[in-house]
C-alpha cells in the first residue's frame, strides 16, 4: 500500500482550506455575482451548510467502515470491479481538475501579468512546482500548506481591508439577487465548489481516523466558507453587481484599485504572491491525489514512477479549451457547479448500498485503525 | 676553422634526426591489492610508508604492493605483534620503533632507564606533543631516586604495579595492554612506561601541546553576555561547557572518527533530559563513518548530516560555549571535535537557525524587535536583487510614480539592462567579501577603499551601473551579515542568484516559483528526525521561542519536537516570589507602600 505518512489536524485543515479557498484568485467570484446578483454572498453561506450536509454524509460512509479509504470502501461495497472503476473516475476527475485549474491560472497570469512570455514557459515552471510536489508526497505537500497557509490568509485580508475606501455598503441592496429561487438553486449546486472536502475520504489514513476527518472537514468548509463569502461581499461593495461580473478575477482588480497616498498604491504584488503559491498547492494537491488514489485502486506502492505520466496527462487536458471563453463555459463549469453529482453522488450512493445490503467494516478494520 | 666547424655542425644539428634521450621519469608505484592489505589490522594498513626500490628494483617489471614490501623489511619478531605485548623489553622497543618509523621519523623518543638501579626500563612519547616538567619531575624522577621504595618487600609479580600505586606521581596513569591503544596514549601526548618482564604499558597524563587560550568570539560576537570562545583544544571546550552545566548528569561520550588522523569527538548530553534516541543516533552516526579523513568538525558535519544536498544547514554550529550549553540544556546534542573551535548542535530547526545567542540576554521586547528584524533581513538577503530585476523588468506598473521616474532616470544613462547591472554588481559585492577574508589585516585598508571608491562612485559616475542598484546591493549584503549563522547566510548568498535567475526570467511568477520550491525543499528536509520547519511545518506545541520571545519566565516548556525525557523547564509559576509575602526584619508602617 501507498505510504503518505501523517499529519495532524492542524495541517490537515490548512492544507483543505487552501484548496478550497484558492478559487477567491479565479473567477468563481464573477460568476457567482453573474448568476445571482447581489445575493451571492450568502449564496456561497448556502452552498457552504449543503456541502457541509452532504461531508456529514460522507463521514457516515468512513465511520462505517473505519480504517479504510474512500477506494477501498468502494472496493468492499461494490465490489472489485466496480470499485475499480468508480476509483478511477475519481482519479480521471482530479487529473481534469488540475489540468483545468492550471489553465485557468495560465489564462489569468498571461491576461494579468505576462503577456509576453510564453505559455509553454509559464506552464513548465508551474508543472516543475507540482510534479516535484507530488514527488516529495502528501506530508510535504500539507507541511508546504501550513507553511504558506498564514501568509496567505494574511495577505488576503490585507486586499480585503485596504479597499475599505472603495466599499459602499448600499451595493449589496437589493439584497435578494435575482430571486430567491435562482439563488437556491445556484447555492445548491455550487456546493461544488466546496468539494474538495472530499480529498481527506482518500487520505484518511493520514489523518488520525474519522473523528478528525470530520473536524478537518467542517473546519475546512467554514474557513473556506468565510474567506469566500468576505471577499464576494467586498467585491459587491467595490463593484457594484454589474462591473463586478465583467472583471475576470474580481480580487486581482480590487488590489489594483487600493490607493491610499502616491506611494502605497497597486498592490498587486502582494496578490501575485500569495495567488500563485495558493494555486501551486491547489493543483498540487488534486495532481497528488490523482496519482494517489490511481494506486490505491490498483495496489501500487510507490506513486513516484507514475508522476510523469500523470503529469502529461494533467498538461494535455489543460491544452483541451481553446481559450478562456471555453475554459469558464466548459471545465469551469463543470468543476464548480456540477462536481457535486459525482463527488458527493457516488459515496453517498456507496452509503446507501453499504446500509441497503449491511455491508460493514469488520474487525479487520477496526484492528487496522489500533 | 674550427668555428666554421661548429657552426656547420650546429646547422646539421638543427635539420637531422636525433634519438630522443632517455630521461629518467619519477612515477609512484600503483597498489593493486588493497583488499589484501585491508586485512592488516592497526595502523599499518593507516600509515603505509612507501619505500623505494633501489636500482637494483627497477628492473622488476611489476611495481611490488607497499603492502608486501613492508612485509618483506619487517623484522621478525619472537612475541610482540599486533596482538600481544611482549615480556621483552628489546622486543617491545623494537616494536614500537617500527611502527613509528623510529629512524627516518624523529618525532618519537624512546627513552631507556634503569629503574632503582635494578629494573630495565624505557618510557616512550612523542617529542613536542608533552609537557616535559611532568616527564622530569614527576616520572623520571620519581623512578630513578626512590631507590628504598623499591627495597620494601612488595608481592607484586610485576614491577610496574609496584611503580603505578607507589613511584609514579602523575595525576593519570593507566594501565594498557591493548597494541592499538597504546599507540594512540602515545600520539595523543601521553608518555608510556615499560618495565622489563611485564606485558603491559602504564600510559601517564603528560599532555603538554602548545594551545590557544580562551579567547573572545570572533563570529558570534553579541554585546550583552559572555564572550568566551571555544579554541581548538578538546579538553578545554568540554570544561568551558561543562563550567556552565554544573550538572552530574551531563555526559560526554569520547569517539574516535577517521582511520589516518584518528579524530577524538565528544558527544555532549544529559542524561535524563535529552532523548536516548538523539545521543544513540549521534553516536551511531559519528561510528558509521568509514572514512580516512575527518579533520575538523566542518568535514564530520558533512559525513552526519540528513540531507547533504540540501541548501540550507541542518547542523547549528557555534563558537560560544554559553550557546552550545544552552542548547544542551534544551535536549539537544552537542558535538565537539579535536582540533575545531566551534561546536555543531543537532537537531536544529530553521527557527533556532535565525536566533542570535544574544536574543536569551535580552528583554523579551528587544529581544523581538531584533529577531524580527532578523527575518526581515533574511528576506531581504535572499529576494531582494530578484525582486527588483522582476520588478523593472515586468512589473514596472507596481512601483510608485515617483519612485519609478528615480530609477528611470537613474538608469538613463546605462547602457546594460537590469540583469548585467545586478549580476555584475552581485559579483564584485562577492569579490569583496571574497577577497575581504582572504586579505591579509595589514592591506584590509586598501580594500575598503577599492569597494567603497571603485565599485560605488566610479561605477556609477562611468555609467556602468544606477546608483539605485548600488542601494540595493548594499541593503542585500547587509541583510546577509545580518543572519547569525553563516551556513545560512551562505544559502542566502546562493539562493540570491537563484532568484534573480527567476525574477529575469518570469518576474514575480518566477519569483513566486522559487519561494514554493525553496519552501518545499526546506520544509522537507530532517535533522536528525526533527523536521527543519518544525514549530510552524509540522505544527507542534506553542513555543514561546519562535518568532515572538516570550519573558524568560514564561518559557516553561523545551521545545516539543526534541520529545525530551523532561518537558518541562521550569515551574508554572517560576517567580515564586511573586506568590509570597515579602519576610521584612524591620517594622513596617503601611505608608511605607
Amino acid at each position: 500500500m501507498i505510504k503518505e505518512g501523517k499529519f495532524g489536524t492542524a495541517e490537515a485543515v490548512y492544507l483543505i482550506t487552501l484548496a478550497i479557498a484558492s478559487k477567491t484568485f479565479y473567477t468563481s467570484i464573477r460568476v457567482m455575482i453573474k448568476k445571482t446578483g447581489t445575493a451571492a454572498w450568502y449564496m456561497t453561506l448556502m452552498s457552504c451548510l449543503v456541502s457541509i450536509i452532504f461531508f456529514l454524509l460522507i463521514s457516515l460512509v468512513m465511520k462505517r467502515f473505519p480504517g479504510k479509504n474512500l477506494v477501498e470502501i468502494f472496493e468492499i461495497v461494490t465490489g472489485r470491479f466496480f470499485g475499480k472503476i468508480l476509483a478511477l473516475m475519481f482519479s480521471a476527475y482530479y487529473v481534469y481538475y488540475a489540468g483545468s485549474s492550471l489553465r485557468e491560472f495560465l489564462e489569468m497570469i498571461k491576461a494579468y501579468n505576462l503577456p509576453y512570455t510564453p505559455p509553454s514557459l509559464i506552464i513548465f515552471a508551474f508543472m516543475t512546482v507540482v510534479v516535484i510536489l507530488a514527488y516529495i508526497g502528501l506530508e510535504g505537500i500539507a507541511r508546504m500548506a501550513t507553511v504558506s497557509f498564514y501568509p496567505i490568509f494574511i495577505g488576503l485580508a490585507i486586499i480585503l481591508f485596504l479597499a475599505f475606501p472603495y466599499y459602499n455598503v448600499r451595493a449589496i441592496f437589493p439584497i435578494g439577487g435575482y430571486g430567491i429561487t435562482e439563488t437556491l438553486k445556484s447555492g445548491f449546486f455550487r456546493s461544488s465548489a466546496y468539494d474538495e472536502v472530499i480529498i481527506l475520504a482518500f487520505i484518511i489514513n493520514s489523518i488520525n481516523g474519522v473523528k478528525t476527518f470530520k473536524k478537518v472537514g467542517v473546519y475546512s468548509i467554514v474557513i473556506s466558507g468565510v474567506a469566500l463569502i468576505f471577499t464576494c461581499l467586498c467585491v459587491i461593495m467595490a463593484f457594484d453587481y454589474t462591473m463586478a461580473s465583467e472583471n475576470v478575477s474580481d480580487l486581482f482588480q480590487l488590489a489594483r484599485i487600493i490607493y491610499f497616498s502616491r506611494f502605497f498604491q497597486r498592490i498587486e504584488s502582494i496578490f501575485l504572491f500569495i495567488w500563485i503559491i495558493a494555486s501551486l498547492i491547489a493543483v498540487g494537491l488534486a495532481f497528488y491525489v490523482s496519482i494517489s488514489i490511481f494506486c490505491k485502486a490498483f495496489k501500487i506502492s510507490n506513486h513516484r514512477p507514475l508522476i510523469l505520466q500523470f503529469a502529461f496527462l494533467t498538461y494535455m487536458v489543460s491544452l483541451l479549451p481553446e481559450g478562456l471563453i471555453e475554459l469558464a463555459k466548459k471545465n469551469i463549469v463543470v468543476m464548480r457547479e456540477y462536481s457535486m453529482i459525482l463527488i458527493y453522488g457516488i459515496p453517498i450512493l456507496v452509503l446507501f448500498i453499504s446500509v441497503i445490503f449491511g455491508k460493514k467494516g469488520d474487525r479487520q478494520c477496526l484492528k487496522s485503525v489500533k | 676553422m674550427s668555428k666554421k666547424k661548429g657552426l656547420l655542425k650546429s646547422f646539421f644539428s638543427c635539420i637531422t634526426y636525433k634519438e630522443k634521450k632517455h630521461k629518467k621519469k619519477f612515477y609512484i608505484p600503483e597498489i593493486d591489492n588493497e583488499d589484501a592489505t585491508e586485512d592488516n589490522n592497526g595502523q599499518d594498513k593507516d600509515t603505509r610508508i612507501m619505500k623505494r626500490g633501489s636500482l637494483k628494483n627497477r628492473r622488476i617489471k611489476r611495481p611490488v604492493p607497499v603492502s608486501e614490501s613492508n612485509k618483506e623489511n619487517k623484522p621478525e619478531y619472537k612475541k610482540a605483534d599486533d596482538e600481544k605485548i611482549s615480556t621483552n623489553i628489546e622486543e617491545n622497543i623494537k616494536y614500537i620503533e617500527d611502527k613509528f618509523n623510529f629512524p627516518i621519523n624523529k618525532d618519537i623518543v624512546i627513552r631507556e632507564l634503569t629503574v632503582a638501579k635494578k629494573y630495565k626500563a624505557f618510557i616512550a612519547y612523542m617529542d613536542g606533543m608533552v609537557d616535559r616538567i611532568t616527564i622530569n619531575n614527576f616520572i623520571l624522577r620519581a623512578l630513578m631516586v626512590n631507590d628504598e621504595k623499591f627495597d620494601e618487600e612488595s608481592n607484586d609479580k610485576c614491577k610496574l604495579d609496584f611503580i603505578l600505586s607507589n613511584i609514579l606521581q602523575t595525576n593519570q596513569a593507566k594501565k594498557v595492554d591493548n597494541p592499538d591503544e597504546f599507540m594512540y596514549e602515545i600520539l595523543s601526548g601521553n608518555t608510556l612506561l615499560y618495565v622489563d618482564g611485564c606485558d603491559f604499558y602504564i600510559s601517564n597524563e603528560t599532555k603538554g601541546f602548545d594551545k590557544r587560550g580562551v579567547d573572545k568570539p570572533l563570529i558570534e560576537g553579541v554585546v550583552l553576555g559572555s564572550q568566551e570562545a571555544f579554541n581548538e583544544n578538546l579538553r578545554t571546550n568540554v570544561t568551558l561547557i561543562r563550567k556552565l552545566i554544573k550538572n552530574n548528569n551531563l555526559t560526554t561520550e569520547f569517539i574516535k572518527v577517521g582511520n589516518v588522523n584518528k579524530q577524538l569527538c565528544a558527544v555532549m548530553s544529559i542524561n535524563g533530559i535529552t532523548n536516548p534516541a538523539i545521543v544513540e543516533e549521534v553516536k551511531r552516526r559519528i561510528k558509521g563513518i568509514k572514512s580516512d579523513m575527518v579533520l575538523g568538525d566542518g568535514l564530520l558535519e558533512q559525513f552526519i548530516e540528513d540531507n547533504p544536498y540540501s541548501i540550507v544547514p541542518t547542523v547549528l554550529s557555534t563558537e560560544r560555549p554559553d550557546r552550545a550549553a544552552s542548547h544542551i540544556l534544551e535536549g539537544k546534542v552537542a558535538i565537539l571535535v579535536e582540533g575545531a573551535p566551534f561546536a555543531k548542535i543537532v537537531p536544529v530547526t530553521l527557527p533556532s537557525l535565525i536566533h542570535s545567542p544574544e536574543d536569551s540576554y535580552m528583554r523579551w521586547p528587544y529581544g523581538t524587535l531584533i529577531r524580527l528584524i532578523r527575518f526581515a533581513a533574511a528576506f531581504i538577503a535572499t529576494l531582494l536583487p530578484g525582486i527588483y530585476v522582476a520588478i523593472t523588468s515586468f512589473h514596472q506598473e507596481m512601483i510608485p510614480t515617483e519612485l519609478l521616474i528615480a530609477i528611470a532616470k537613474a538608469k538613463e544613462n546605462v547602457p546594460f539592462p537590469t540583469i548585467v547591472e545586478v549580476i555584475l554588481m552581485e559579483l564584485s559585492f562577492e569579490l569583496i567579501r571574497e577577497a575581504g577574508i582572504r586579505i591579509p589585516g595589514i592591506i584590509g585598508n586598501t580594500l575598503g577603499i577599492i569597494g567603497a571608491l571603485i565599485l560605488g562612485q566610479a561605477a556609477v559616475q562611468a555609467n556602468i551601473v544606477s546608483p539605485v542598484l548600488i542601494i540595493i546591493v548594499s541593503v542585500t549584503g547587509l541583510g546577509n551579515f545580518a543572519l547569525p549563522n553563516y551556513s545560512l547566510a551562505l544559502a542566502a548568498r546562493v539562493s540570491r542568484f537563484c532568484f534573480i535567475l527567476l525574477g529575469t526570467l518570469l518576474g514575480f511568477y518566477g519569483i513566486s516559483i522559487g519561494i514554493a520550491l525553496f519552501a518545499i525543499l526546506v520544509t522537507n528536509i530532517k535533522s536528525f528526525g526533527v523536521p527543519f520547519f518544525a514549530p510552524i511545518a509540522p505544527k507542534t506545541k506553542e513555543s514561546s521561542d519562535l518568532f515572538f520571545k516570550k519573558p524568560a519566565w514564561q518559557q516553561i516548556y523545551r521545545p516539543d519536537y526534541l520529545n525530551t525525557l523532561k518537558q518541562k523547564r521550569q515551574a508554572k509559576i517560576s517567580r515564586q516570589w511573586t506568590e509570597e509575602e515579602p519576610k521584612y526584619s524591620y517594622e513596617r508602617d503601611e505608608e511605607d507602600d
